[in-house]
Order: C-alpha cells, then structure tokens, then sequence
C-alpha cells in the first residue's frame, strides 16, 4: 500500500519536473525552431537547411569546433595539477583561495578579453611598462592568444568540478594501490582517471559548450583578429541591422545539434564508468605532505597561474578605470577616484544597476538551485527514458548559446496567448537567469549525487529513519557542496550576464553588467572598469561570506 | 526503494516551492494586470526604445516626465538592439516611439507600414527637410558627420582625404566602425556607393589592402585611437570626437575635402502604439527648442535648421557627397555583405 503512494510520488514528480521543464525550456526552444520555419508567414520546412547551404557555415562551424576542443585542452592542462594540490596534498588548508580561483570566472568574459587588449596592443599597458615587449605582444594577436584568455576564463570551473571528485576518491583505494606497491603514476592512471572520468566528462564537456557558446571573448578579441565562431555570427543576425531570425535560428540548431551529439556520448562515459565514492565505511582523505621543494613548486604554479589568469587582466581593468585620461596613459599624474565616486554615488544609476544585479542574482541562483536540486536527484544514473529526458531538458539551456535561449523566451512570454504577463517584469529577469543556470546545479548535484553509496540510505532505513529524515540527515548534507556549488555557480554568473540582460531587461532597469556595456558603447571606459571591479569585489566578498558556511570547510580545518 | 523516498520527500518539496513561487509570481503579476488598466484612464505612459548617446536620452526623458507629468520608460541601445528587441516583440508590441542613429532604418519601418503619420507636429517645418519624412513618419531631431578621427599625439600630420589613408604610411594604423554594427558607418559607406557607383568599392579594397582594421560600432573604433593603439578612425563619428576631445583626449579630426555623408539620427511614432497622445506629445518634445539646445549642447548636429550647433561644424560646414537615401536604403544589406566579405 505504501509502496503504491510511493510509487505515486514518484511519478508525479517525475511529470511535475518534466513539465516544468517543457514550459521554461522546450516550448521557447520550439518557438524559435517554428520562426526559422515559418518565414514570412508560410511554412517551409527547408527554410533552416537552405540557410545553412547558402552561408559558408562549414568553415565557421569548424573554426567553432576547433576553439572549443582547444580550449577544452587547455582548461584541462591548467586545471588539473591546480585541483590535485586543493584536493590531495596538505596545501587543501588553504581552500580559502577557492574564492580567488573563481575571480577569472567571475569576470565578465568581454572585460577580461578588453584587460588583455589594453595590456597587450600596440601602445598598451605592457610596452608603456617594458617597451623591448614589442616584439612579444604583435603575436599575442593569434588564435592562441584567443585560447589562452578564453581558457584563462574557464579553468577555474573545471578546477571546481575536479577538485570535488579528487576529494571524493576515497584514500582506501590509493592505500590499497600503494600497499601494493604503486608508484604515484600507476596510482593516477589506474585508479584517479577511471574513478574521475565521469566527472571529468561532465565537466570537460560543459566547458567545451560553454566555449562554443561564449561570445563575449569572440565578439572583442575574436573579432579583431578575424577569427569569427557561430556565436558571433548567432548574434550578428540577431541584434545588428537587418534582422534575420531565420538565419540566426538556423545557425542556432547546428550548434544544438553539436552539443547534443556531444551530451550523447559524455553520458556513455558517465554509464560505463560511474562508481559511488562515498561509502558509509571510514573512508578517508589521504593527504600528502609536500617536501619543500614540491612546496615551491606548488606554489609557484599557483601563484604563477593566478598572476596570468587574475593579475594581468586587473591590472588593465584598475588602470583604466583610475585613468583621468586613457590617451595619456599610465602616470601617477593621471589617476583618479572620480569615477568610483561617481558611480558609489547613493541613488545613481549606476548604483541601482548594481543593487538590481545583487538582488536579481541572489533570487534567481536560489530558485535555480532548488530547482537544479530536484532534477538531479529525479534524474539520478539516468536508467529510464524519462529521466534521460529530464537530463537532457535540465542540460538544454547550457548547450544552446544564451541569446537563442533568450529570443525563444521573448517569443513565447510575449505572445499574445500567453495569460501570465511575466514578460517587461523583473519576474521574467528572474526566471531567465534561473533556467539559463539551472544545469550548472543540476552538474554539480548529479556528480556528488552519483558517488554517494546505496548502503548509506540503506543503513538509515535499517536504522528505522522515515524518508524525510533520510532526507534531511543524510542525503542533504551530503549533497551540500554540490548545491553550495551550484548556488555559487548561478550567483556569480548571473551577478555578470550580459547577453540576455540586454535584451530582457524591462525598459528603464539595468543591471551592473548592463551598465558597463552601455558605458564603452558611449566611451566612458573608465566608468565601466570601475564598475568591473566593484561588481566583481561585491562577488568576491559575498562568495566569501557564504563559503563561511561551508560545512565542508570545517572538516578540512 | 531507498531513492523513492527522496524523491517522495522533494515531490512535497516542490509542490511546497511550486506554491511559493505561483505565490511570488502573481504578485508582479497582478501589479503589471492593474498597472495598464490605471493607465488607461491617466494615460500616463510612454514606452520609448532610443539609441544614444546615452546622457541625452536620459536628460530628455527627465525633461518630459517633468513636463507632461507622463511616466517613460525606456530601452537604450544601438539602433541593431533596438530593431531586433522590435522584432522579438512583432506579436505584441510594447514600444510607442522609437529613436534611431539611422536614417534608412527609418525608411525601412516606414516602408513597411509599421510608422504612424504625424503631420502636424510642432516645429516640423523647421527640420532640416532632406533628413525627415515628408509625410510625417520620421523625424530627424539631430545627426551626426562622419570624418577622419586620429590621434594628435600620434599624427602631426593628418590625412586630407578618404584616399590619402591608403597610403603606405597608414599602413596597420587605421580602423574602420563596422557597418553592420554602426548605423552610422553604414550611412557613409552606402552614401559613397550612392555617389561614386560601383567603382566606390575601389577604396574600401584598398582599404583593405593597407590593413586596416574592422572594429565594432563607433566607440569601438574610436577607443584604440584614444589608447593609440591605432592613429585613425576613417568614418568616425564627430559628436563623439568632440566629446573626447572636450575631456582633453589627446583626439581630433577633420571632414575630408572631397565630401562625406551626414547620419540623420531619426524617431517615429509606431503603429502599434497604444499611448498614440503621449507619444505625439514626445515628438513635440523632441523637435521643441529645449531638447534641440540639449541635442547641441552634446555636439551633436541639430535636427532643426534654425537652432545653432554649438562649438563644432554646422551642417552647412561640412563638406557633403550628394547622396541617394531612397538608394542607400534598398542597397544597405547587399552592401554589408559584401563589405564584410571583403574584409573577412
């Protein structure tokens, strides 16, 4: 009998969560697939294809490709050593550093490219510094310069994702390896790869989508160097005169298809090589006292990455945004504070952008998180077609570019028949930002989730514990850092969106991202670097105060 | 079995959460369901979608809020942003008047029927003719010239005219805005095809040829001048320089001697609009002395023939190319395209 309640509980959720999902997610997507369709009022199915034939879509798509595999490559290079060091060796104390890790990423993606810009063009911060860097900085302009920034840009989201599974990799099994006579590389390819492929999978893939997906670094430093990606192209016929969503629509399902090719085969490798990590049995972190020399190292190769991936871009964004004048450059005569001023100003504009960003970001990465939460847990290993259709649903939003998303969501809210007058409210800012994000919880939830041991929920139901119980002492707490993560993930992405800021926010509001936008279209660079680094400061001291209450942070001393 | 529990116990989760947020939201809601009805009695609404610069579109709004007492709301962007947000909404338009940094847009609008006729606005006789409808779709309140922007700590000596920037010398040093992005670009580059026919292409192949470099909109190509990261802007915007150049930005420029193309910055009143008074009465608002002395005082060209510009070129100043609008209207996508390709 309670078996049968139970087993409605389920289903209803499973068709709660589903329709949810086709509501925020599927029927904008659908709106805008009926639009490239549906050109000039008549129904032609072939309208996408023929655009794609006549555009010379192949060489931008591989361009598109071959950006994000490289990119990919790198995070991974990047993020890798950075994840083990927080994870495996002693230096896990200093996870205070996670906060800063995140800075790159909190960057608004178009004011890091314009911080190396201003760094390293001709006349730019680093031959005002050391003129011999002439030579240097001419092949800076490459598409390995683009690489190294969008890189720059993302590995700290792939360190995140890593460092949790290295956490999770229970040291039993690395003792069991040594015992036995392991040496450190045995050890890693045998047993860390296989058990953090899944993982790895997810995160590698999301970084990939997210590099195809990316147009703040294409649109600067892309663009001046002509290396041009869908995205570019995406935005081009979707915000510059004429308008042509057909084309933009079209271009948009090539790059869904891509990603969804790609999902496909990230949740093979997820099925063959999952495994719970979190065993009810004392497993426990195995952490390596680094000689002094590995010490060095470490932390040169910590300071080093920091120094690149945070420095060099915020030098640039506090130099210019201390500049009274940028034609004259950088000397101590020329700094100013007026523009800090200016903006803190109570009331202003710029401070009621920078509170509507606070506010929004705050509600949406909540709504998302719940939201988030309780897919991945519906979802679970993905055994039924259902929940395979809730992972992918959940995953949508990240595999197609912000801007597509954000268009089905104008089409739909602002249809005629639509009886919620959602759309031109600051609900419908909300609401974006929460489906936008809502796969970031759902990763990071699914990953810790996957690893956690049956035994566990079995041992509390042994113990006589009612499923919110269960629920409330076990499984929660130990989903915490996944939905810690995800919460912070949202939080510092919606605190800095842009694309979709631009064209849904309700007229007569700005947002602290929309605000340093509308700044550089109107020259006032200074004033949009300053509030660059108070937005990103606010972040970091937020992102501070919440990590107080990590309770993995206490276990880790 | 262990996992249905969960899941039982988050179903309720949700249910309780959907409960919340069904709650949250009908609270916007039911404001935004109550705020036309209110309106449509006191009428006291404009929904106005305005390309830049951005402090005067501010300083207008707050003039005609405190004037008529109606409340604005208002979309900034470039003239693309705006265009597209219109787009997005064709279903159920919200904007009442929309204000662009370009003339063939407006014709574009106009020729699809989307503007509304206002014949009798006030002080329409005093426009500059060539640059608004004659039936009362589009008004010019203002427009900017397009010109040779360089650095003058970079450049002693500046380039007289378009072609001299195909020289050798200002080989790497040169940007151009990007006519897809920049209403006003675009405004020059299918002016001078409209003057110089099909050979017109020849410079911007040279161009081309000599590197010089495709930027975003006009800030964007203006910037890398201002940093001397490049010394010229060829078709930069003027009201922009002179901004700069008040600040004390190392910036100047120059109209070349062989003609350039005036960008009327147009508004139109839509079709669709559902606060057609307001809207006529912004218009008023945007052609009256006090907006037009604003539109001045940002070195921007007046729409009016009888307001003075300030510190600057006037309109009859400025060595112009004679240009075909109704041209450069149908001619204006085929010319980016090909643009592109060649700069691609």
């Amino acid at each position: 009998m309670q078996q049968m309640i139970v087993m409605d509980y389920k289903k209803l959720g499973m068709f709660l969560a589903l329709l949810l999902l086709i509501i925020l997610i599927a029927i904008p997507l659908f709106c805008i697939f009926f639009t490239s369709i549906y050109p000039n009022q008549t129904l032609n199915l072939l309208a996408p294809l023929r655009t794609l034939s006549e555009s010379n879509l192949s060489e931008v798509f591989w361009h598109t490709i071959w950006l994000g595999f490289c990119v990919m490559l790198t995070t991974t290079v990047l993020a890798v050593p950075l994840a083990w060091i927080f994870a495996k060796t002693d230096l896990c104390r200093h996870n205070g550093l996670d906060i800063v890790l995140m800075i790159p990423f909190m960057t608004p993606p178009y004011i890091g490219s314009m911080g190396w810009i201003l760094f390293m063009q001709r006349n730019g911060y680093l031959e005002q510094l050391v003129p011999a860097a002439k030579i240097v900085t001419t092949f800076f302009f490459s598409f390995g310069g683009m690489v190294a920034i969008m890189s720059l840009h993302l590995y700290p989201f792939l360190y995140l994702i890593l460092r949790n599974i290295f956490v999770q990799i229970s040291g039993n099994k690395e003792a069991a390896a040594i015992v036995h006579g392991g040496s450190f590389l045995y050890n890693f390819r045998r047993i860390v790869i296989p058990l953090a492929l899944s993982g790895y999978a997810m995160g590698a893939l999301l970084v990939f989508v997210k590099t195809i997906a990316e147009f703040g670094t294409p649109a600067t430093f892309g663009r001046k160097i002509g290396y041009f990606v869908m995205t570019s192209e995406i935005h081009q016929y979707i915000s510059h005169w004429p308008i042509d969503f057909g084309k933009a629509t079209a271009l948009a399902s090539v790059l869904l298809s891509a990603c969804l090719i790609l999902w496909y085969i990230q949740s093979l490798i997820c099925q063959r090589f999952s495994y719970p990590l979190i065993g009810g049995r004392d497993s426990f972190r195995r952490i390596s006292v680094l000689k002094n020399g590995q010490r060095l190292f470490a932390w040169l190769y910590i300071g080093g990455l920091l120094g690149v991936s945070i420095g060099i871009p915020y030098f640039s964004i506090l130099s210019a945004s201390l500049m009274k004048l940028r034609g004259v450059g950088l000397a101590w005569n020329n700094i100013t504070f007026q523009y800090y001023i200016a903006l803190l100003t109570w009331g202003s504009n710029s401070m009621n952008a920078l509170m509507n960003s606070l506010g929004l970001s705050i509600v949406a990465a909540t709504i998302s998180v719940i939201l988030g939460t309780y897919c991945a847990l519906l979802i679970g290993n993905s055994k039924t077609r259902l929940q395979r259709i809730i992972d992918l649903l959940s995953l949508l939003p990240n595999a197609v570019p912000g801007i597509v998303l954000v268009v089905g969501f104008i089409l739909f809210w602002n249809s005629p028949s639509m009886p919620i007058p959602l759309y031109n409210t600051y609900g419908m800012v909300v609401l974006t930002y929460a489906v936008l994000f809502l796969p970031y919880t759902v990763q990071y939830v699914k990953t810790n989730y996957s690893q956690l041991n049956l035994s566990l929920f079995q041992a509390g139901q042994v113990c006589g514990g009612t499923p919110v119980y269960i629920l409330r002492r076990i499984l929660l707490p130990l989903l915490v850092p996944g939905i810690l993560a995800g919460w912070m993930m949202t939080f510092t992405i919606s605190i800095r969106e842009l694309v979709a800021s631009l064209l849904i926010l309700p007229p007569d509001m700005e947002t602290s991202a929309t605000f340093i936008f509308s700044q550089f279209e109107q020259g006032n660079v200074a004033l949009g670097m300053a509030m660059a680094v108070v937005s990103v400061g606010l972040t970091t001291i937020l992102l501070l105060a919440v990590n107080q209450f990590h309770p993995a942070r206490k276990q880790n001393g | 079995m262990k996992i249905r529990g969960f899941i039982k116990s988050c179903t309720l989760l949700l249910l309780i959460v959907f409960a919340g947020t069904t709650l949250a939201g009908c609270s916007p809601s039911t404001k935004t369901e109550n705020a036309p009805a209110a309106q449509t009695q006191s009428s006291g609404k404009l929904v106005v979608y305005s390309a830049g610069p951005k402090k005067l579109a501010e300083k207008i709004q707050k003039g005609f809020e405190a004037k008529t007492g109606v409340k604005v709301e208002m979309f900034q962007g470039t003239t693309g942003k705006i265009l597209s947000r219109m787009e997005a909404e064709k279903t159920n338009p919200v904007v009442d008047v929309v204000v662009l940094a370009s003339l063939p847009a407006a014709q574009g609008l106009k020729n699809s029927g989307q503007t509304l006729e206002y014949k009798t606005a006030k002080n329409a006789d005093k426009l500059i003719s060539d640059w608004s409808d004659k039936d009362g779709n589009f008004f010019a309140y203002s427009a900017s010239a397009l010109g040779i922007v360089y650095n003058t700590k970079l450049v002693t000596k500046p380039p007289k005219d378009w072609s001299d920037l195909t020289n050798p010398e200002w080989q790497g040093k040169v940007t151009i805005p990007d006519p897809a992005q920049s209403g006003s670009a675009l405004d020059f580059i299918t002016g001078y095809l409209s003057n110089k026919g099909e050979s017109g292409w020849q410079l911007f192949e040279q161009f081309k040829q000599n590197d010089v470099t495709l930027a975003g909109a006009n800030q964007e190509a203006l910037d890398p001048v201002i940093t001397g990261a490049k010394s010229v802007v060829v078709a930069g915007v003027d009201y922009m320089t002179y901004q700069a150049k008040a600040k004390g930005e190392p910036i100047d420029m120059l109209y070349p001697s062989s003609g350039t193309v005036i960008s009327p910055r147009p508004a139109a009143i839509m079709k669709t609009s559902k606060n057609v008074d307001n809207a006529k009465a912004f218009i008023d608002y945007l052609l009256s002395d006090e907006v037009q002395k604003m539109v001045a005082d940002t070195y921007l060209l007046p729409g009016r023939n009888d307001i003075k510009a300030k510190d600057r070129a006037s309109a009859d100043q400025i060595p112009l190319l004679k240009v075909d609008w109704a041209w450069m209207n149908t001619n204006g996508n085929a010319a980016i395209k090909k643009f592109t390709q060649i700069f691609e």
